[in-house]
């Protein structure tokens, strides 16, 4: 069984996926019985969604195309330089 | 001499340019984060690139490559770039903030559930990216690799080697931290009220 203070401990590893097994069916039971702690793990899977959509690749400035070059080049030369 | 038939550099460059290019978006909106600046970032994935190149031949290929890379753009920014930006090593973060912090706040605002997360879609991008970078750097780096690149905890710690453990507690910190840096963001923007 799971109560509220070792399913709002237990929150954030089950949200990161780092939840063994038989936790997982556990803090999933009291989820569904209990709002308030449902109602925080959405708030807190949301959060973390905001914080990977908006901080991620797709919301960067894009990568600039001088950059791209920049590496091709480098790695062209390098190449060659070790091809003795 | 080894019977295996090693890779020309000419299958190895084609190789490297394949399988690691597709990943640079990422590298550099990771590289972004970590240096708060487009030059200096520009610079760290320049640098991490030379390096993965030079190690290609020891990446095993059907491992995780971009782990392999992760590591790299680390392992360089730990070493070069914080030296350069003088950051000071601080791990320290405001440790008075309780859990909840945010969730507490904006239940207290709204009369509807769900409201809570609506108000974290209405940030703009740049006020929850200025909050990240505002975390000193482990709690950063924490946050970063688990929360945006979707890193395991194990892999993050060796990453930034060091134990699962203080992966876990920079984490829970620096989302803290995070949390109450948004609700100051919300309340200036006035997407909540004072």
């Amino acid at each position: 069984m799971t109560d509220c203070e070792q399913a709002l401990h237990e929150i954030e590893r089950y949200l990161d996926g780092e939840l063994e097994g038989a936790s997982i069916a556990d803090l999933e039971v009291h989820l569904e019985d209990c709002s308030p702690c449902s109602d925080r793990a959405e708030f807190q899977r949301r959060l973390k969604l905001v914080i990977s959509s908006k901080c991620g690749q797709s919301s960067a400035a894009e990568i600039p195309q001088t950059l791209r070059v920049r590496i091709r080049t480098m790695i062209r030369s390098q190449s060659t330089d070790t091809r003795e | 001499m080894s019977e295996t038939r090693h890779a020309t550099d000419a299958e190895l460059t084609e190789r490297f340019e394949r399988d690691v290019t597709p990943l640079l978006p990422n590298l550099y909106s990771s590289a972004l984060r970590m240096t708060r600046n487009p030059a200096d970032a520009e610079d760290l994935v320049q640098e991490s690139m030379l390096r993965a190149y030079r190690g290609f031949r020891g990446f095993t290929e059907g491992t995780n490559l971009k782990a392999w890379l992760y590591r790299i753009l680390t392992n360089t920014f730990i070493n070069t770039y914080r030296k350069k930006q003088r950051e000071p090593q601080t791990v320290q973060t405001d440790d008075d903030v309780e859990d909840w912090y945010l969730f507490d706040r904006l239940a207290a605002q709204s009369t509807e559930a769900s409201a809570e997360a609506e108000v974290l879609d209405r940030m703009p991008d740049e006020d929850v990216q200025a909050a990240l970078e505002a975390l000193p750097e482990g709690f950063r780096l924490a946050v970063l690799l688990v929360d945006v690149e979707g890193f395991s905890y194990k892999e993050t710690a060796e990453m930034l080697g060091i134990p699962i453990g203080t992966v876990m507690s920079r984490l829970h910190r620096g989302r803290k931290s995070l949390e109450k840096a948004l609700w100051e963001k919300a309340k200036e923007r006035g997407i909540v009220d004072d």
